[in-house]
């Protein structure tokens, strides 16, 4: 009963609305509103107290994080309409990025863009720009880095993410399915895309993406019983992998000696913290990367996702990769 | 060897043409290669088509779950007709076994048949003839959307999420009714701050808020159904002598509103708190037993859900909750803490600090086994809770009154060494506590080399000191053998009276002032570093 009691002003909702490329806002569309922390167990991860109560198993990974970063501090411009960011009217250019399927927005500031499959429609409430090519209006979607390991990936110049139109990819650990939805655009209608969630929370939200983009196929599974989901899952080029699991290389590994071709690659993030919380970062990449060689999955590549993520790599392989040539 | 092979448009059952390819498991995918290749290997014997989606759907269920269904039974009869002696390859195991059972067929699952499978799906759209790709993946998109909405809508932890939901709800409640109050008496505070002081019930102060509105009315109004009388004659005292501002009309009907809303909520809240108890009632009865029912259902919505807290160990229910203490301890190598969620417990409530830690332990051991037998037990009686509470108590009790009173079995035999001695004269005094120098044990010295190490400017003060004490501790020596025969309490007594010595404990005394601001540094260090984590964490 102080005097100077004051109200608790805005909870620090979602950070960006308004601007581009809000960050991660406390309660979005990725978890519910239960007051749990995070995954399964004691894997809880940092973020906002708003989200999903079911844990277990594998999910995404867990909430928002509580505080916007980067470039949320844009929040609120609100342009023409309500949109903001790229208003109609304001002029901007679309270019094709290196690794096909993926654009890059220039306007006022650069952005990472899909193209839109469903037109007119946001995933997760995320800007979309409409280019205008002669007759055709072509529609593209902003993929925001600090909620997107795959764009943090992409931005963080990784040199391939092997993920391209007509590819079929498995991702495992969809979560709400934004990065999926982003794949889904990616692919194009020729691809495929099966994403793999446990929860089944989020499970609900992926469903709901699914249901407009046909090319994804929704499983609610354990990505630890591969056989379980057999039926419904052929080859694929790809798989991605998000899962947040102490076991998450055996989890890839399970998958791909099911349904990775031979010479087909894989895309995993790594959480440190969710591995190994006492062991530096550093060793506990280098011992997942030893696990991957072990089990005929070659690493080509590693990535740390430093400015939007903090201690998480990403790393690219092949799987079974083809005898070299004899000289 | 035949080979069963599950899509999603059916089920497909292959021959094995050249079983001797299947030996070697690491260049099998090479007779895959193309069409033509895998023709030779495997041939396509029958395909059992799904009907339409829902045959298609119960049949994945079936196989999910590792069971046969109706078509499945089907297609491997035809089989088990025709050629009962060839063996079934299978991926999954469980699955293999239930068909030997049923059917008599022998089953095999090996990295061999896993290979084979692998192979078959790469090339599964030209060994599968008679089906356009197409058809394939239109059936895999539409089962995969069934089959997620059919897991969805029979949600086997549902009534856990009820739970875990209302317990949240109840936790808002708290918070905002807080909030409610506070801002209330605030509001209120300006037109009749006496009242906030003589009123310290929430609830009531609410009601009577409401009720008198202005506090004019105070004297014309009666509070005899919301006070005791005491408080309400105070209350009519108070407010002839107010030094409140005047409010308007308009003002009081909101504060009235919000008191309103105050009550309602509260309302609200016991309903919401009866509804949760009998619930865990009935999802959890050994559990609520044992640590009641808000707790319970805090670990329950801690875990997400009952049967995924019955897969948690002991070890982890007693630190449910505590995650960040615990992951800060793992990091810095401190003690891990003691207890969590489980805290607030009625058991460890009434422990005497001391015993908090063991008791949380104990009763974390019994409430994990309760939770198992709730989640996977048969009956729905608390009788194992209350049962096991009942020893907890009665530890509980044996362990704050250790000591206290023996009286049977080992007790007595305890009892008789506690027996009064005449101690006095056998107390000894240790030397080797007094200093911290040369005599100590080894790794105390080790964390002085280190200290050294670590704080260079600091080092050239101790080496000073070094040479100084040496012929001291000669002296001491000289000393010590000289009256070896007496006692050390005796020895301390001649040290205060020699001049000599009193020479030898100031350098000591420097000494240790030395080792303490060395370790308040240190101390000191570790602080900057744990805020420095904290400041991290809340990045």
């Amino acid at each position: 009963m102080k005097p100077g009691f004051s109200p608790r002003g805005d909870r620090g909702g979602r950070g960006g609305r308004g601007g581009f490329g809000g960050g991660r806002g406390g309660f979005g569309d990725r978890g519910g509103f239960g007051d749990r922390g995070g995954r399964g167990g004691f894997r809880g991860g940092r973020g906002g107290g708003f989200r999903s109560p079911d844990g277990g198993g594998f999910r995404g990974r867990g909430g928002g994080r509580g505080t916007p970063r980067g470039r949320g501090g844009r929040g609120g411009r609100g342009g023409a309409g309500g949109r903001g960011g790229f208003g109609a009217g304001r002029k901007v250019l679309v270019e094709p990025h290196r690794h096909e399927g993926v654009f890059i927005c220039r306007g006022k500031e650069d952005a990472l863009v899909t193209k839109n499959m469903v037109v007119g429609d946001s995933v997760y409430g995320e800007k979309r720009i409409s280019v205008e090519e002669g007759e055709t209006k072509i529609e593209y979607r902003a993929w925001n880095p600090f909620r997107s390991k795959l764009a943090a990936a992409i931005l963080g110049g990784v040199d391939q993410i092997h993920i391209k139109p007509g590819a079929k990819v498995m991702y495992l650990g969809a979560a709400s399915g934004t990065t999926v939805s982003h794949v889904s655009d990616i692919v194009g209608p020729d691809g495929l895309v099966y994403a793999v969630e446990f929860s089944h929370r989020s499970g609900r939200d992926l469903l709901n993406v699914a249901k407009k983009r046909t090319n994804i196929i929704p499983i609610i599974e354990d990505a630890r019983h591969p056989h379980k989901y057999r039926m419904l899952v052929g080859m694929v080029d790809v798989i991605f992998a998000d899962v947040a699991q102490p076991d998450q290389t055996r989890i890839v590994a399970l998958n791909a000696h099911n349904f990775l071709k031979n010479g087909g690659h894989f895309v995993i993030s790594i959480k440190a913290n969710c591995i190994d919380s006492t062991a530096a970062p550093e060793a506990v990449f280098a011992a997942e990367v030893k696990k991957m060689s072990a089990e005929n999955m070659k690493p080509q590549e590693q990535l740390t996702l430093e400015p939007y993520e903090r201690d998480h790599a990403v790393v690219v392989g092949i799987y079974r990769p083809p005898p070299k040539q004899k000289k | 060897m035949l080979v069963l092979f599950e899509t999603a448009a059916g089920y497909a059952i292959f021959k094995v043409l050249d079983e001797s390819k299947l030996q070697q498991v690491d260049s099998l995918y090479k007779e895959f290669e193309t069409p033509e290749k895998a023709n030779k290997i495997v041939k396509l014997k029958h395909f059992e088509k799904f009907q339409d989606t829902t045959e298609a759907l119960a049949a994945a269920t079936a196989l999910v779950e590792g069971k046969i269904g109706k078509s499945l039974k089907k297609a491997l009869k035809k089989i088990v007709a025709k050629e009962a002696h060839e063996q079934l390859a299978i991926s999954d195991a469980k699955l293999g076994g239930v068909i030997k059972e049923k059917l008599d067929l022998s089953c095999v699952h090996s990295p061999a048949v896993a290979e084979l499978m692998r192979c078959i799906r790469s090339q599964m759209e030209n060994l599968i003839t008679g089906l356009p790709p197409r058809e394939i993946s239109a059936m895999s998109l539409g089962l995969a959307h069934s089959l997620s909405r059919y897991k969805l809508k029979f949600s086997p932890d549902k009534v856990d999420t009820m739970i875990v939901q209302a317990i949240s709800l109840l936790d808002d409640l708290d918070k905002e009714l807080n909030n409610y109050i506070m801002r209330c008496r605030e509001w209120y505070g300006w037109h009749f701050p006496e009242l906030g002081k003589v009123v310290t019930d929430n609830l009531a102060y609410c009601k009577t808020v409401r009720k008198i509105g202005d506090r004019t009315n105070v004297s014309s109004s009666d509070l005899s159904d919301l006070l005791p009388e005491e408080i309400e004659a105070e209350v009519k005292l108070a407010a002839e002598i107010s030094m409140g501002t005047e409010v308007s009309e308009q003002d009081i009907g909101n504060i009235r509103h919000l008191c309103d809303q105050v009550i309602e909520i509260t309302d609200y809240r016991a309903q919401l708190y009866d509804y949760l108890k009998n619930r865990m009632m009935a999802i959890a009865p050994n559990l609520t037993v044992m640590v009641g029912e808000l707790v319970g259902a805090r670990l329950i919505s801690h875990a997400g859900s009952l049967l995924n807290l019955a897969k948690h160990p002991a070890s982890t229910v007693q630190i449910l909750g505590a995650e960040k203490a615990l992951f800060r301890a793992l990091k810095t190598r401190k003690d891990t803490p003691k207890y969590g969620l489980i805290y607030h417990a009625s058991l460890v409530g009434q422990t005497t600090a001391k015993n908090k830690g063991k008791i949380s332990r104990m009763l974390a051991a019994k409430a994990s086994l309760a939770i198992r037998y709730d989640a996977l037990g048969e009956d729905t009686n608390a009788e194992m809770g209350a049962e096991n509470r009942a020893k907890l108590e009665a530890r509980l009790r044996q362990l704050e009154e250790k000591g206290i009173r023996r009286i049977s079995g080992t007790g007595k035999a305890m009892a008789k060494s506690d027996k009064y001695q005449h101690k006095s004269e056998v107390r000894m005094y240790d030397p080797s506590g007094d200093s911290t120098i040369p005599s100590t044990s080894k790794k105390r010295k080790f964390e002085e080399v280190e200290e050294e190490e670590e704080e260079e400017p600091v080092t050239p003060v101790v080496k000073m000191k070094k040479p100084k004490k040496e012929p001291v501790t000669e002296e001491e020596e000289a000393e010590t053998s000289a009256a070896a025969e007496e006692t050390p309490k005796k020895k301390k007594k001649k040290k205060k009276d020699k001049k000599a010595d009193d020479e030898t404990e100031e350098p000591k005394e420097e000494e240790e002032e030395l080792a303490v601001t060395e370790s308040s540094e240190k101390k000191k260090k570790k602080k900057k570093k744990k805020v420095k984590e904290e400041e991290e964490d809340d990045d």
